[in-house]
């Protein structure tokens, strides 16, 4: 055994630098192990402020050397499909009628008495959770008295906007209902202010809606958020993993799905994305138990701080050694950037605007590791997403907000319009904006989303095959192949298309193609800026 | 590196023979994972921190047992730090009635008790009654004579008072508050026993500080009206707040003391940039008047000089019959839980109303912090400059603080 080891180690590191499997490139996580257990635990929002803000929490890039690029991401350079995340309106144009739906239009709150089981009293804008006459659970929550439908249009839009991107959201429903149709369940408690239990009045209730406002017809109007399959397991940080979870094994702070999210996070002015805004839950899907990963509470986006309109400082952390000593001793002469934005007075919408944003500057209300970690090409992946997103597809997903002021979804739209576009400027300058690779009539086809766009196009390209050895990773140029059209392959293998930006040499692509009983395939994409 | 044989020939076999996908590589990793899994847990120090906000902790802690809680601070500058029993209970009448009694002792000797009653929400949030009593013993309050030349060296006074008042006042609109109050006040003064200065009365005479010799009671009266729209009371940034109290004192034993007070106070808040930067300013005044034959004790005559007002000055630096003072600051943020501000404050006391005008203000200048959280100042660190020196301030609430209506108590001394 002990004269097996080194052999097999040989043939391991040998066989180990292989580029390519043969099932490559995958599009779905391997099917997850069964997971029995996991332990529902809350995370403390202030350690989590602390922690990120002075504290090393994950797997930062490195200073020197080679970054640490995405993983959980197949050949192309895509994340995988699964309890993450999901190939939507980018990979497979969905109707307005599909984003308007989201993840799910059947699922409102049934005709009948709504049963309170559990509330929150306490706060500017308090809630409850209760069971409609089918006995389905929803979390209902409120607009704040100052700014009706500030929250309840951005978690109804937000919630929609970040399906169609692909991540797993729940269902939330805009409802219009009389205080008539609450129900006070039996039994249920409420916290007082010192945190004391006791039992829930309809007194409770009243007060309750009393801080809600009311639409002109007297109704209240809310989300309500059908809750999530499976059992509660707490919120994923930005970073590590679960430790009672087989099936998260990449750090989240590496994940493309998450660095990405930084990108849709600017677009929506989600300065609030932390952990304690995410929840996984240990579902059940055609007999098999696996933990998924879900993106909640959007209230907090577009404007809005669901309590109120958001503060002015969005975009920037709370705090910065540097831009506090550069304010602190200047006198506060020195301006930031975000201090020069001016929002038109739309209390449905907030503070949200698009002239300063500044997606490269953009920041949450404290480091996030998935966040800081982004490199251009995980921006890249988030921007052609954001891109696809349509003008038409937004304004219909801006519906969805249901906003009373037409002159107020006017400017968010815009303003998701232009941020969209300041996005996709930002991020395709950054690296070769080629994607959408294809075989087409012997020929190598792609599409430059920077012209695509209307962004000025990548410029030319150059092109230049290799045949490519996928155990040594070896190019061998092939010569006079420097075209678009596929070099002639003869039998089974690897080829490689090196594409060179003639603008920035030193963006560069490399599309591998491999051939299979006589079929080419793109099996690999690599990025360099 | 420890490599597991095990794991190597199952690799190795699948690499050897071909099979080796990306899928295999994948399961691979979640094998090891699976054989470290472990139940998901939070640190001790979040658990921590989880748990004083989940279970309250802090509220606990200033709610108290069963309403009895620690009254830490808030006694007259110069008193020394001030700790007491408060018995505080919110939940009365279905919590429409707020009371609370307390006690507080300092470490100079000083001595305060109150008790008050509380129905703040009444009519739908239009009316609101409140009925407050207070003892006070301060053994050594700051005196530096009459007038806007006083000497800067100090005397120190001895002031006993009880005060019980009541105060309505009505909300016509969200921003206008009008009231009215009554009350009594039983007053004594005496030697000063703060060994560090000399007594005040060993150094003014009672034609200089009214009072000083004999004591009295009064029956008090007053009506006040407000408009304040600021966005915040407890750290604004934008708005303004005019507050305007008369109030009549009848002096009950001597009838020597009678006199009129009207205080006026205007500030404004204008933000720019975002609501980054805030020039915050105030205008103050207090005028007295009298009947013949009357005069305004020395004791209840409006002062200069502190934390809120002169801030370059002591406490108490100056006092009249009336007092002006005007107030600049411009604060900028430094991060989202600090400003930075600097300041300049001018003002004077005089003894007449003709003297209210613009010459001969004593100034102040300086700079300062300010400790915030969601919107309200909870430290205040200030360094005032002026002709007789600086001053350094730690005040756990925002600049201009407002005087309450009808009543002393919470006053710095009147």
């Amino acid at each position: 055994m002990r004269r097996l080891i080194p052999l097999l180690l040989i043939a391991a590191m040998s066989a180990g630098a292989r580029k390519f499997y043969d099932d490559d490139p995958l599009e779905r996580e391997p099917k997850p192990r069964r997971v029995e257990q996991v332990k529902s635990r809350k995370l403390s929002d202030y350690y989590d402020l602390f922690s990120h803000q002075f504290g090393k929490v994950g797997e930062k890039q490195p200073k020197k050397g080679p970054p640490i690029r995405a993983r959980a991401v197949n050949t192309l350079g895509e994340p995988l499909q699964g309890a993450w995340w999901e190939k939507r309106h980018y990979y497979r144009t969905m109707s307005n009628e599909e984003l308007i739906r989201g993840p799910g239009d059947g699922n409102a709150p049934a005709d009948g008495p709504w049963t309170v089981i559990s509330a929150k009293t306490e706060g500017i804008t308090p809630g409850f959770v209760m069971r409609d006459s089918r006995k389905r659970l929803y979390f209902v929550k409120f607009d704040p008295i100052s700014n009706p439908e500030i929250a309840t249009s951005a978690d109804a839009i937000t919630s929609r906007l970040f399906y169609a991107l692909g991540y797993h959201v729940p269902q939330n429903y805009l409802v219009y209902f009389t205080e008539d149709r609450l129900v006070l369940g039996e039994n249920v408690e409420v916290k007082d202010s010192r945190g004391r239990p006791r039992k829930m009045t309809r007194r409770d209730l009243v007060e309750i809606m009393i801080k809600v406002p009311r639409t002109a017809d007297g109704k209240y109007r809310a989300t309500a958020s059908l809750g999530l399959p499976g059992r509660p397991a707490g919120p994923p940080r930005y970073y590590g993993t679960r430790a009672d979870d087989p099936n998260d094994v990449v750090p989240h702070e590496h994940r493309r799905d998450q660095r990405g999210l930084h990108v849709f996070a600017a677009w929506t002015s989600h300065d609030d994305s932390r952990a304690i805004n995410n929840l996984d839950t240990l579902v059940e899907e055609n007999g098999l138990k696996y933990v998924k990963h879900f993106q909640l509470d959007f209230g907090s986006t577009l404007g809005s701080a669901s309590s109120k309109v958001n503060s002015p400082r969005s975009g920037v952390y709370f705090f910065s050694w540097k831009e506090s000593a550069i304010s602190l001793f200047s006198l506060g002469l020195h301006v930031p950037y975000w201090a020069h934005a001016k929002y038109p007075d739309y209390p449905s919408v907030g503070r949200f605007e698009w002239k300063v944003f500044d997606p490269e500057r953009w920041v949450p209300e404290y480091p996030n590791p998935a966040f800081l970690n982004r490199l251009p090409d995980d921006e890249f992946w988030a921007a052609k997403q954001a891109m696809a997103i349509s003008d038409d597809n937004l304004r219909a997903l801006v519906s969805t907000g249901q906003l009373t002021d037409k002159a107020a979804e006017k400017w968010l739209t815009e303003c998701l319009i232009e941020r969209r576009n300041k996005i996709g400027r930002a991020y395709f300058r950054k690296l070769l904006p080629l994607d959408q690779f294809a075989i087409v009539n012997g020929r190598l086809e792609w599409v430059d989303l920077s012209e695509k766009h209307g962004f000025g196009g990548a410029g030319p390209v150059s092109v230049e095959w290799s045949a490519f050895d996928n155990e040594t990773e070896k190019r061998t140029p092939i010569e006079g192949a420097a075209s678009a059209s596929l070099p002639p392959m003869n039998g089974d293998g690897y080829w490689v298309a090196g594409l060179t930006s003639t603008k920035i040499p030193s963006h560069k692509i490399s599309v591998y193609l491999r051939k299979r009983g006589g079929v080419p395939q793109i099996v690999g994409i690599d990025r360099q800026w | 590196m420890t490599v597991k044989t095990g794991t190597l020939i199952f690799c190795s076999v699948l690499l050897c023979s071909g099979q080796e996908t990306r899928t295999a590589e994948i399961e691979r990793q979640r094998d090891e994972k699976a054989r470290e899994l472990k139940p998901e847990d939070v640190s001790k120090g979040e658990r921590f921190l989880r748990d004083i906000k989940e279970r309250k902790y802090l509220e606990r802690v200033a709610s108290g047992y069963n309403g009895l809680r620690a009254k830490i601070g808030n006694m007259v500058t110069g008193g020394g730090f001030a700790l007491g029993p408060e018995y505080f209970r919110e939940d009365f009448l279905r919590g429409q009635l707020t009371t609370r009694a307390s006690a507080q002792f300092s470490t100079r000797g000083y001595r305060k008790y109150e008790a008050e009653a509380i129905l703040p929400r009444l009519a739908g949030d239009h009316l609101f009654l409140n009925a407050i009593a207070s003892r006070r013993t301060y053994r050594g309050i700051q005196y530096h004579g009459p007038g806007p030349d006083s000497s800067r060296s100090r005397t120190n006074y001895l002031l006993e008072d009880t005060s019980i008042d009541g105060i309505a006042a009505v909300k016509p609109g969200r921003f206008l508050k009008l009231g009215g109050s009554l009350g009594g006040l039983w007053v004594n003064v005496g030697p000063g026993q703060d060994s560090r200065f000399a007594s005040s009365e060993q150094v003014f005479t009672p034609a200089q500080a009214p009072g000083i010799d004999r004591q009295t009671n009064f029956f008090r009266y007053g009506t006040f009206g407000q408009f304040d729209y600021r966005d915040s009371a407890a750290g604004p940034k934008s708005g303004g707040n005019y507050v305007m109290q008369f109030s009549w004192f009848r002096d009950q034993q001597l009838s020597l003391y009678s006199f009129r007070r009207l205080d006026i106070d205007l500030q404004q808040y204008v933000p720019f940039f975002n609501r980054s930067r805030i020039l915050a300013l105030r205008a103050r005044t207090t005028l007295t008047d009298t009947d013949a034959g009357n005069l305004v004790p020395f004791y209840l005559q409006p002062f200069l000089g502190g934390s809120d007002d002169l801030r370059g000055f002591r406490p108490f630096r100056f006092s009249d019959r009336n007092s002006m003072v005007l107030n600049a600051e411009y604060r900028w943020e430094v991060f989202s839980g600090l400003d930075g501000a600097i300041f300049v404050d001018g003002g004077k006391v005089f003894p007449r109303r003709g003297f209210l005008n613009f010459r001969d203000l004593e100034g102040s200048a300086g700079f300062g912090l300010r400790f915030n959280v969601q919107n309200a100042t909870f430290l205040r660190i200030d360094v005032g400059f002026s002709h007789e020196g600086f001053q350094v301030w730690f005040k756990f609430n925002d600049v201009f603080n407002q005087r309450r209506f009808g009543t002393t108590t919470g006053q710095p001394v009147y």
